[in-house]
């Protein structure tokens, strides 16, 4: 005898809406279904009806939290079908920007974590650390969280000399307090036992199911889209991809963590390296008719664009494949045989961006009684 | 037990992270995209503005034949400060926008 426990689309885990449906025997899960669509916003469309300048400001929206990674992606895109290649000086500061973004994407994962866990003391520490590196885009781009920096063939704004120390000093406190983190989610008793052996993905089905980001290299999988297919100045910084074997929440966390440390050594040695020069050069917005594909790594995982192209100012369909969709149909093997006080916990485990996401619809049924009711409720939407 | 009493010890004698926000104000960094203005005196009209707004916040007041930014609908993103040929707009670091008088959310 099973019963179904509808959570959703106003649910207590996230701030987003979105629908999920388990069906549960006394605490142990069976099934979920996941149904997505409620924050659809018409993007890709609206995309196809404004020039590539404009779009630029509009790829940035589609996600709040990676905007940076949203719009670089846009923008590597239309520079492969314009032809040009940015300059180099460009590369290191959209390389910068990128992972000043991770940092504080990764603080942003880990202070929600633990409130999800009832842990709210390390929340409130993560969102304080935070602030530097908000602080840091602040004063880099303008802008806290939409930086509006990258446009199409570089930069629009330059790191200034008098930028650094302040860089130097602001990266020295982030890591102080990351490897404080690194020690209390090592040893603290609440978060061990809230968060390991949950929601466990082995090796297996994150290939299966095509897991991206944090979520496959908890899982064991040494993938990043920065050292598979290096894009922008990443082929000319080192840093390690770091994964962990486990592949449950724990896992997860810890993997983010240590893509913090990563990261604040690549700004640090980006800023080190970075050459001088120009830091944009003119394109013109008329684009040849063509089609390209463009993938970076978001702090969720692989981010893909494809744009083409009919020889005017306006592209003729912009898809855009975010890491969150990705990374959803590992969620039932992360669910089945769970309990459903671990809900939000694992569902915030991947990281999901559903505002990013909800440009499609995904139907995950088993029985043929779930999947009469899911179509029924597609009708309903299609109306 | 001691290492909770020395994190309490430092937490006691430390700042507030926070500021009280309305009493207490912290300036944005130079460069800071806050609200743009428009100089009417330099404006030359050439439009290139309006072309460069993303999200259309730019329209032409018909009496006086000059331009006017709608901060409801403006995001921010300071390309018309960087096409204007006369510098007549600019970001200023004016953030506290919130109004409820229409009028008030448009650029003179």
């Amino acid at each position: 005898m099973t019963f179904v426990v509808p959570i959703g689309p106003q649910h207590p885990a996230l701030k987003e809406p979105e629908f999920f449906r388990f069906e549960v025997r006394g605490e142990e899960i069976v099934d979920v279904d996941i149904h997505l669509g409620y924050a659809h916003r018409g993007i890709e469309e609206a995309f196809s009806r404004r020039n590539y300048k404009h779009n630029i400001y509009l790829s940035e929206r589609i996600c709040g939290i990676c905007n940076v990674v949203h719009s670089t992606t846009y923008c590597q895109a239309v520079e492969q079908l314009a032809g040009v290649e940015p300059p180099e000086r460009a590369k290191y500061i959209r390389a910068i920007i990128m992972e000043l973004e991770r940092i504080h994407s990764h603080l942003l994962w880990l202070g929600i974590a633990a409130h999800q866990i009832g842990f709210n003391t390390l929340f409130m520490l993560a969102w304080r650390d935070r602030e530097y590196v908000m602080d840091l885009r602040e004063m880099i781009s303008g802008g806290r969280v939409h930086s509006a920096t990258n446009t199409i063939g570089g930069v629009r704004r330059d790191v200034k000399i008098e930028h650094v120390p302040t860089f130097l000093r602001g990266l020295e406190k982030l890591e102080q307090s990351t490897n404080y983190y690194i020690n209390l989610f090592k040893s603290d008793r609440t978060i061990l036992a809230r968060c390991t052996n949950l929601g466990v993905l082995s090796k297996e089905d994150a290939i299966k199911f095509c897991t991206v980001g944090p979520t496959a290299r908890a899982s064991g999988l040494k993938t990043d889209i920065r050292r598979d297919d290096p894009y922008g100045a990443y082929d000319a910084l080192s840093f390690d991809v770091a994964i962990e074997r486990d592949g449950d929440v724990w896992a997860k966390g810890m993997v983010r963590l240590r893509e913090i440390l990563e990261s604040i050594q690549i700004v640090r040695q980006a800023l080190k390296e970075m050459p001088g020069g120009p830091i944009r050069i003119r394109v013109g917005l008329q684009i040849p008719p063509n089609e390209t594909i463009e993938r970076t790594e978001a702090p969720r995982g692989e981010l893909l664009y494809y744009i083409r192209s009919n020889g005017t100012e306006i592209p003729e369909r912009v898809r855009v494949r975010t890491p969150t969709y990705g990374n959803f149909a590992s969620m039932k093997s992360m669910f089945v045989g769970g309990t459903i006080a671990e809900i939000p916990i694992v569902i915030w485990g991947i990281d999901p961006c559903f505002a990013c996401n909800d440009r499609v619809t995904l139907v995950d049924s088993r029985t043929g009684k779930t999947r009469i009711a899911s179509f029924d409720e597609l009708r309903r939407w299609r109306k | 037990m001691p290492r909770i009493l020395s994190q309490v010890l430092k937490n006691l004698l430390r700042k507030p992270a926070t500021v009280k926000y309305p009493y207490v104000r912290v300036k944005p960094p130079k460069g800071y995209r806050g609200a743009p203005v428009i100089d009417k005196e330099k404006c030359i009209r050439c439009w290139l503005c309006i072309r460069a707004c993303p999200d259309r916040a730019i329209s032409v007041n018909k009496e006086t034949k000059k331009p006017s930014i709608w901060h409801g609908r403006c995001t921010f993103c300071g390309e018309c400060a960087e096409v204007c040929p006369t510098r007549a707009i600019t970001m200023t670091e004016d953030f506290e926008l919130a109004t409820y008088d229409i009028q008030r959310a448009r650029s003179e």
